[in-house]
This record gives structure tokens, sequence and C-alpha cells, in this order.
């Protein structure tokens, strides 16, 4: 048994355990969009960063993928988490601002505008990859992947057409934390198969 | 002996989100009173670690072996319980799960105790599934033998070539193993491939050299028989001899498609009008042509536009060919405006070098062959242009060729009769998907060249050897869900097999009628429409049987309120839908209590009546998409078997409207929605079906019928959907007239069910009047239905005092 502090109070987990599970095995509350319990964690949204406190210094980790270690303490609602968790919010509502979901979350946390601007008001995919991640791990294909890089990284099927792989099955769909799968899924699963006399000319 | 279930129920709270919406305490109480639950614990999350542990710690302790997990979307999440539970020997059909989340907490604004009771509802429906599920043992897949390489298509060799590699022996059936021969006649089936000849040659040489190659060149493949692993294929020999018989644990299939010369209307002469394989041959024979070549790509024309790029690569390597080896014949290609011409920038100028000219043509005017000139529409101008010809080179046709259809039907691949073998959309289990590509190879798949076809039969060789290795290592078992014929009850009356898509059904040994059939588990999809449909309840999907899920499905009818409806739902369209619109946070009418099934086409038609005869006031069956069934026709099926119900429901004088089926796509839950509204408002509508003593009899008697009645169920298989069966006019699956007979002999069946039930039930004799008046029907109906029960010999007649008696025999 491994013992640290949450928030000052003292919690057990075991090797292995990560700092969220933890957490919400105690009922402490940490707000997530790219974690699913499904898939493997993989500290992307930087939306569940907790304090990690050690003498007179501090840390900012991200509780999903962060183990817990004996005699850690960890802090989840200090100035420095509210403030990076409130960036995070407004860099969200910035680049996906047509997901619902995402207005819904950071408005819970007091977030409901952002100084940043938005590219594209259609964005609703914060290319978490929670699609790509649950079609490889649980689905056990690789129908999607995030493609290009940088800023211009998207979610799809290759060469962006429908793809063959696909099973059509919807678990990206359900996944996705934002909404933005509803859209991408209909341009990746396999389109009805004509029969080959009635392909238009 | 059958182990006793013994069923371990975990809530989760989801940190608040079920914990907020529904009263977990109570429903713990609730699902702890139920007799077939032996432990009951409410979790923070039972899909995190610490509640894995937990879970784990609790099955130890209390022996559970059966589980449900209460909480989210199984779909996403039951891939990982099974992991995890697996190393305690629970196995898919062992676990369960309850999406409390998105079925009853997020989607309705009932009150925490009524979402409780709700939650209840379903989870000790689940229970009871539990409890009649028999788990099937783990088995390893046994795969000895050699592999047969069948279908003499020319993948054949590079499967063998790979095999060979992989130190597995095979046995190849082709026409000859003399590369120069094979060579000289492979532009037949690829014109102009000559760059990959060389290359060819040497694998043939080396394949036909290798020790664990065995050439069969002699006899065509005549039979089939056995399961994965123990195949025996039977050759038929040249000039009376017997016929050859080979063993071999896995079958890949090389079979390349047929060319043959476009259809009246280009031309075509085979003199000076050619297509692509006879200018090559021409080329072998006769050298070099002179003059002006002009190859028409016209395979817009013809209508078969799909197959332009790659007649317009052989059309190009042979104008490549001829130019490299002489610059007298000037080449011009002619081509569809809307065709890309699929050339590299390197090829292209190479193209221009050669002085090859490639000539578009306008779409809405066909070229139009004359003497010495061919007319078409220009681009530019639209101004019909002429061009002088000497040689015209045009498409081919592509199909099957009979030999091909036959070895492709011996083998159980050609189950549609289309142009080519592939087939998309069966894939439910991920490891369904490419397995395609572990038995079939080449061309008669669908159209490739050469390159691609060599590359498929070492693609399908490389599976097979994986596959094989698999095996050898025992790590190989087989699937847990999928159909278990029972010899026994099996009188081999073949529906199964003409229902089945996936060629996983076959004869146990030789042809003809009457014989048992067995399963091939590895083939074997796990549709179960096959195991619906089986007249004498010989099949059974294992672990996911009719048994488990008309047991759910009654246990929770008897506790829907009359005013509730049940909706069995399927995994690729009602479920997903229904998850998805808890994930948008959409509400609907929290009167559905939805029950997740594989495939609505494996729910036997004894599930629906059993919902009934439990009490269900209705019953919507909710699957995907006309035409958009994972498992082949499932839907259809499921449509048959409604319209089955509906008749039977209308005999007993119960509205029609009580059974639906429903369409739903995943990605329009709101959709769903509607339709879910929709059914539940014309139930609530109709009010619960009365209880009286008539009223369960004749239910009685529809459940009897639907689970029992060969004869029914005979017809209602017969009428099904066959996988062959590609058109699909709307509105009827069959004639009118098939309808109508099937209401008379169902009418018919369902009068003797009554007679039979209220015989059974009170032991005694009766006179006419008093079973009439007992059934409430019209006495000229019963008399007429009772005398020929008698002369069937269902009942016994006696006299007492002149007049007729009725009783069981």
């Amino acid at each position: 048994m491994i013992t640290f502090k949450i928030n000052d109070r003292e919690v057990k987990a075991r090797q292995g355990w990560t700092v969220l599970e933890t957490a919400r095995e105690y009922g402490i509350d940490i707000p997530t969009l790219c974690f699913h319990e499904a898939v493997a964690p993989s500290g992307s949204c930087r939306l569940c960063m907790v304090e990690l406190k050690e003498g007179d210094w501090s840390k900012l980790v991200a509780s999903c993928i962060y183990p817990v270690a004996q005699g850690i303490t960890i802090f989840t609602e200090t100035d420095r988490v509210r403030n990076v968790r409130r960036w995070v919010f407004e860099m969200l509502l910035a680049a996906c601002p047509a997901s619902a979901e995402i207005k819904v979350l950071a408005a819970q946390y007091g977030v409901v505008s952002t100084r940043f601007p938005s590219e594209n008001p259609e964005e609703a995919c914060m290319v978490c990859g929670l699609c790509m991640r649950v079609c490889e791990e649980v689905v056990g294909l690789s129908a999607i992947s995030i493609m290009d890089r940088g800023v211009h990284k998207k979610v799809g099927s290759p060469f962006l057409r429908p793809s063959e792989v696909c099973v059509a099955c919807g678990s990206c769909v359900t996944i996705c934390p934002t909404g933005a799968m509803q859209t991408i899924f209909d341009r990746v699963r396999p389109q009805p198969v004509l029969p080959l006399t009635q392909l238009a000319l | 002996m059958k182990p006793i279930a013994r069923v371990g129920v975990f809530l989760c709270r989801c940190g608040n989100k079920i914990a907020s919406r529904i009263d977990l305490a109570a429903l713990e109480a609730r699902v702890c009173r139920d007799e077939n639950v032996i432990h009951c614990e409410t979790m923070a999350y039972p899909c995190q670690k610490p509640g894995l542990e937990l879970i784990i710690k609790a099955i130890a302790e209390k022996g559970v072996n059966r589980v449900i997990v209460a909480g989210c979307e199984g779909r996403l999440m039951m891939k990982k319980m099974e992991t995890v539970l697996e190393p305690l020997d629970l196995h898919k059909g062992q676990i369960d799960m309850i999406n409390l989340r998105g079925h009853v907490a997020m989607v309705s604004d009932l009150t925490p105790e009524l979402k409780a009771e709700k939650g209840a509802k379903l989870i000790t429906a689940a229970a009871a599934e539990m409890v009649m599920m028999a788990p099937s043992l783990q088995t390893l897949a046994k795969i000895e033998g050699p592999v047969m390489i069948v279908g003499k298509g020319v993948a054949s060799f590079t499967a063998a070539h790979e095999l060979a590699l992989n130190n597995r022996k095979c046995l190849v059936s082709v026409a000859s193993g003399n590369p120069d021969a094979i060579l000289a006649d492979l532009h037949r089936r690829y014109p102009g491939e000559s760059q990959h000849h060389e290359r060819l040659k040497k694998i043939i040489s080396e394949t036909v050299a290798s020790p664990h190659v065995e050439l069969i060149t002699q006899g065509e493949l005549s039979g089939l028989s056995g399961i994965t692993g123990e195949y025996t294929l039977t050759f038929s020999a040249p000039e009376g001899a017997g016929p050859l018989e080979y063993r071999a644990g896995a079958v890949i299939a090389c079979m390349d498609a047929e060319l043959s010369p476009p259809q009246d209307g280009f031309g075509y002469d085979g003199k000076n009008v050619l297509f692509q394989p006879e200018l090559e041959e021409r080329i072998l024979r006769a050298g070099i042509p002179t003059g002006q070549i002009i190859f028409w790509i016209n395979d817009y024309e013809a209508g078969y536009p799909e197959f332009s790029q790659l007649s317009t690569r052989s059309a190009w390597s042979l104008a490549k060919s001829i130019r490299d080896r002489s610059d007298k014949p000037r080449i011009l290609m002619m081509y569809n405006e809307k065709m890309p011409i699929p050339l590299s920038v390197a090829e292209r100028s190479v193209s221009r070098k050669l002085g090859i000219l490639w000539v578009p043509f306008d779409k809405a005017v066909y070229p139009t062959l004359q003497d010495g000139y061919i007319s078409f529409c220009n681009l530019n101008d639209h101004v019909e242009h002429e061009i002088p010809w000497d040689l015209v080179v045009l498409s081919p046709q592509r199909q099957l060729g009979e030999s091909e259809k036959r070895t492709a039907r011996i083998l159980g691949l050609l189950h549609k009769e289309e142009r080519f073998l592939t087939g998309h959309h069966v894939r439910v289990r991920p490891d369904m998907v490419g397995r395609e590509e572990t038995y079939l190879a080449g061309s008669a798949k669908y159209p490739c060249d050469l390159h691609e076809a060599m590359r498929q039969g070492r693609k399908a060789a490389k599976k097979t050897a994986e596959m094989l290795q698999k095996a050898e290592d025992n790590e190989l078992y087989l699937p847990r869900v999928v159909c278990v014929v029972d010899a026994a009850r099996c009188v081999g009356c073949g529906q199964c097999q003409e229902l089945c898509d996936c060629g996983g059904i076959s004869v146990v040994e030789g042809g003809g009628g009457g014989l048992p059939r067995v399963v091939d588990p590895m083939i074997c999809m796990g549709g179960g429409t096959c195991a619906a449909a089986c007249p004498y309840n010989a099949l059974t999907l294992q672990n996911n049987s009719t048994d488990q899920r008309e047991a759910r499905v009654a246990a929770l009818a008897r506790q829907l309120r009359p005013d509730e409806v049940v909706a069995m739902a399927c995994a690729w369209g009602g479920l997903p839908a229904a998850d998805n619109a808890a994930s948008l946070g959409l509400k609907y009418d929290p009167r559905i209590h939805i029950l997740g099934v594989p495939c609505v086409g494996q729910i036997d038609p004894s599930v629906l009546a059993r919902a009934f005869l439990a009490g269900a006031p209705g019953l919507v069956l909710i699957g995907c998409l006309p035409e958009e069934c994972h498992h082949s026709f499932g839907l259809d099926h499921a449509w048959s078997r409604v319209n089955f119900m509906k008749k039977l429901l209308t005999l007993c004088g119960f509205d029609r409207q009580r059974i639906a089926l429903a369409h739903a796509d995943l990605n329009k839950p709101e959709e769903f929605i509607r339709t879910a509204e929709s059914f539940v408002q014309t139930i609530a509508a109709l009010g619960p079906i009365e209880k009286t003593p008539e009223n369960i009899s004749k239910l009685q008697s529809l459940y009897a019928m639907a689970k029992r009645n060969s004869r029914v169920r005979f017809l209602l298989s017969a009428g099904l959907r066959r996988p062959w069966e590609t058109e699909f006019r709307g509105d009827q699956r069959h004639g009118l007239d098939y309808d109508q007979d099937f209401s008379a002999v169902l009418a018919e069946e369902f009068m003797q069910t009554r007679v039979m039930e209220l015989l059974k039930m009170e032991q005694r004799f009766f006179n006419l009047q008093e079973i009439a008046g007992k059934l409430n029907e019209d006495e000229n109906q019963v008399g007429e239905r009772l005398w020929e029960m008698v002369h069937d010999g269902h009942i016994k007649r006696s006299f007492k005092n002149h007049q007729p008696l009725f009783g069981l025999n």
C-alpha cells in the first residue's frame, strides 16, 4: 500500500494506480476530456492537471498519467491549478467553438468566454485521439488515425476516403468527448455498396 | 455437470454522473432481493484499477462465476472487463454490462427512486439470463496437415512460395508447373504485364523445386468436406480413374477472372478490332503491327467504369512495349473525359517521348467506329473529329469463368451470383476483417493487375502461416459465440445452410438430403439467424442462446408496468443510437426498456412470443437501416419474424401494432428517439393485454406455436430472404400469395394448438360444443379442425350416446 495526500486528505493506493484513479476512488472531482476508462490514458488534453507540492516548490502534472508514489502531496484546487484549467478551457473554447460539450463543461468550471481568436467556427474536434485509441484498443482495428502535424492535425481515415476497414460500430462516436465524431464518422464509415452495374456513369 | 450460476452485480457511481441521478442504495437493495443474485456491490468506478481489484476480490471471495457490471456502454467497456477477468476463468458470455448511465440515468427526468426501479428491472433481467447461460469450454483450434491451394490462379505460385519460405507443406493445384508454358499463356488473363514475367518465372521455378510443395496438375476440384483443420478435398481424375482425395488443414483459393471481348456495339471483329489480350497474342505470334493503332479505353461506354484504370494501365504498357520495339506504328489512346489518367509524372514524360497521344472525348457522345475512320466529339470545340485507324484495341470484359465459378461454389465462396467474389459488409468481429485475405487471392476476387494478384497470394499465405503457427503454439482458441448443431435433433432440412451467409454450415459428410449439418466454428460469425430459423431447434448459438434471451425478456416483461415496453436493440444500429442519445444529453420517454442484442436477426420467434406471454404490452425490435445489416440479412429475417408475430397476435385477437420492427442509424440519435417515443405512445394508447384466463391461454398457444411447431417454423424459415437474393422491391420480401397461404396455415395451426393445449390442461374428453365454447370460436370451424386432427392422429375420438367426444391419444 502506498500512502499519500490529496488536498491534505490521506489516501491509500496500490502500485500502478494513477493519481486520477485514486482521487476518483475517494470521490475527489478532477475534470477530464481525453480520458476514458476503456482505453489507455494519453494525457493529451491537460485538463486534469493537478499540483504536486514538495517542500517549497511545486509542479503541475497530468493526473490521468501520473503514477502514485509514497508520500507525495497533491492538490486539485489551488490557484495555480485553477489558472491552468482556465487557460486550457479558453484554448479549447477557441479551438473547438462548435462543441456544445466543451462549452457545458467549461461553464461548470466558470469559464464562459475565451481571449483567443477562433479560426474555424465549425470546428468541434480537439484532436485528443480518443477515437483513434478506441478503434485500435477496443475494436481492434485502425480505421481512423490522426494525420498531419502541428496545427494541421486532424482525425480521419487514410486519404480522407470512406474506410474499407471500418466496421461502422460507432464506438468512436460514443466515446468522443466533444461531439465532433458525429460529423467525421459519416465521412469515415463505408458507404453502402452499390451493385457494380448501378454505378453512375 | 453444469456448474451452478453465481451472479455478482457491480453498480457504478460513475463519479457523480449516476449517483446523483439514481438512488443507488434503493437499486442495490432491489437487486439484492433478486434470488438469482448472490452478491451486489456499489463502487465508485468498477472500470478503473481500484474498482477492478475490488471486483476480483469479490469474485474470489463469493465464488462469483457470472458478472454483471451496471455502469456505462458495454460496447466500449466490455473488452477491458473481459481482458481483466479472463485469468479468473470468466469468458465472453459470462460477463454482461448494463448501460445504467446511458439508458437510465441521463435520458429522462424520472425521480431517482423511479430510475432505481427501472435500473433494477434491467439488471434482474440480465441476471435471469446469466442463470440460464451454460458456458462452453475454451477449446483450442486444431489445424494440422498441409495447406491446399486451389483455383489454378497465378497467385497460387506466390502463395506456395511464401508457405515454402515458412516451412509449411502445401499442395498446389495448377494446370502446369512449367514456367515458360505458364508465362506464354498469362496474357489471356493479365494482358500487358510482361514487366513482371521475369520475377514470376523465378518464383515459379523456385516453388516447383521446393521440397515443401507438391503440385497437383491432374484433375478438377470436385468436392470439399470437413471443417477448418480437417478438410478433405476431392479431385476428379482424368480418364476413368477413381477420384483423388487429399487431406488439408487449410485451403487458399487463388483464382483469376476471365477476360472476354467487349459486347456488341464496339465493332469488335477479332481481326482489326481486337481486345487487349488478342493484341498481345498477335505481337507474340506475328510481331509488331504497323500503321495507326488506336487504344479505345471503352470501359465507361461498356458500363464498367470501375475498371477503366486497370484497362488503361494494360493499354499503356502494351503501347509502350510496341513503341519500345518499333517506331513505325503510330499510337493513340482514346479515353472518356471523366477518367483520370493513371500515369505518374515520369510515365507521362516517357509517353511524350514515345509520341503516344492521349485524346479525351466528350462523355456525351460515344465514339463511332466507321470504315477506316473513328469519329469522336472533341472536348474543346464540340466538333466531331475523325481519325483514321488500322487497328483498334478495346478493353476486355472481366467476369468469373465457369471453372472459377465451379470452384468457388464448391468452396462456399459464391453466395451471390455476382461478377466477382468480394464481399464487403460481413465484418462483425475485428478478427473477421482481413479474414477474407486468408483464403482468397487473385483477380477473380476483384479485378486487379498481376502485381496485385501476386501480392494477394503472398498475403493469403502469410496469414495462413500465422494461423498455423498460432494453432501449433496452442494459442488459437475457437471463438465462443458460434452456432453448434445438436445432431440428434437435426433432420437435415438444410434451411440453416441456405440462410447462412458466412458459409460455415456444411453437411456432415457426402451430399444429399436428410444428413445432419455441422458448423465450422472458425468460419461461423455468430450471426445466429440460422439458429433462430431452425424448425426443430437443433441449432444453438452457444454462450448466447435463445433460452438465455427468453429468460431475459421474460424476466423483464414480468416486471413491466402496463404502459411500459421492451425494445430489443441491435448492437450496430439501435443500441449505439441509444448510447449516443445519452452522450449528447438528449432525453426521451423512460417507459422504453432497452435490451441489447448482437443482431435482431438472432432473435428467435419464441423470444418474441415469450415477451407477450410474460406480460409485455408491446415489443419493438430496433435494427440497422435496411440493406445495412452487419450479419447478412438479419434485419430482413427479423422483419419476417415480426410479420409472423403480427399474424399470430391478430389470430389471438390482439392489436398487431403491439410488435414492430424499426430501423436506426447509430449516428442519428434524434431519429432513434422519435422511433422510441412513437412506439411507446402507440402502446400506451392500446393499454395492456388483460390477463384474463382466455387471453393467457391464447398467449400460451402463441408461445407453443412459435417455439415448437416445426411446420410453422419451417414455413417461416422457407420465406426468409436468402443471401443470394439481391433484388428487394421494398414492400414484399416474398409474394403476396405466399403470405396469404402462410396466414391460412397459421390460422389452422393456431386452432389446433389451442385445442391441444386445452386437452392437455384438462386431461379429459370434450364434445364439440364444449371445445368451441371454451375456445370461444365458431363451432363449424372448430369441428372441421377436430375431424382433421383425428384424421392426422393428433387426437382420439370416441362416442358416448352417439355423440362424438374428443381427447388426447
